[in-house]
């Protein structure tokens, strides 16, 4: 199973593979560094619906986007996080950095605010 | 069926055989009925090591990469080994988010995550030789149907 990438207005959704390895991640990255150049890219949703295994190869990758977002006021969000997958996620100290993408639509509906 | 097994397998050290690293481990403990999580850990685990013989062991020049692997009882025992360019100091390279190589986005979480995911684990290297890194899971004891 591949990756997929979709560009809306500076948002880029990036749904992730069944295993996102070392080698799925640099295929990703590359992509995510030309979706990039094409537009601005403010805000990314990792899509984790399809992936039942991350590495720490993962957590580089994520972990870069959120430095390169940071830097422009931007932000990452996980989204559709398995149970096994929240375990990588919390290990690794990823949840200090980037948002549940379910929190957001919860506490914007609760706001009236729609992104 | 008896209580023990052995296989080795050796393959190039390109990225592509990071995923085939998994399957094979995942395969070879299928006797002992490991659950989700356990096959989980065990092929995360696996592939950190892989991965680090790819990039840091071979340069991404590639090589060959060694996996042994034995089962004693419940007990997997896992070997991983390259005769890249080696680990000058493994204590450094061990710590939580150490990296050689942060331009590539390296996280500096390999080796945690392979002592996470599994029981024990052992990082034997010498510059300019290899190194070899041995891990060692129980699996597969929750639901006493071992026959």
């Amino acid at each position: 199973m591949n990756y997929e990438l979709k560009l809306e207005q500076d948002w880029l959704w990036i749904g992730l593979p069944g295993e996102l390895d070392h080698f799925q991640a640099e295929g990703i990255r590359q992509a995510v560094k030309e979706k990039m150049q094409e537009r601005y890219v403010k805000y990314v949703v990792f899509d984790f619906s399809r992936t039942n295994l991350m590495d720490s190869s993962g957590i580089g990758l994520i972990a870069g986007r959120y430095r390169e977002l940071a830097a422009r006021g931007g932000q990452v969000y996980v989204s559709n996080v398995s149970e096994n997958m929240k375990k990588v996620l919390t290990m690794s100290g990823l949840y200090r950095i980037v948002t549940p993408w379910e929190q957001v639509i919860v506490e914007d509906s609760m706001n009236g605010v729609r992104i | 069926m008896s209580n023990t097994n052995e296989m080795l397998v050796e393959f190039e050290a390109v990225g592509e055989n990071e995923s085939f690293a998994r399957v094979v481990i995942a395969a070879f403990v299928t006797r002992l009925n490991p659950t989700l999580e356990e096959l989980g850990d065990i092929k995360v685990a696996v592939s950190e090591a892989v991965t680090n013989a790819i990039i840091h062991g071979y340069e991404e020049k590639g090589g060959k990469i060694r996996i042994t692997a034995r089962l004693k009882e419940n007990e997997l025992t896992v070997q991983i080994e390259d005769w890249g360019k080696g680990i000058p100091d493994v204590e450094k390279a061990m710590e939580p988010l150490f990296t050689t190589k942060p331009e590539e986005e390296r996280s500096g979480m390999g080796f945690s995550f392979m002592e996470a995911f599994t029981d024990e684990l052992l990082v034997e290297s010498k510059p300019g030789e290899g190194t070899r890194v041995t891990m060692k899971k129980v699996m597969g004891v929750q639901d006493g149907s071992n026959n």
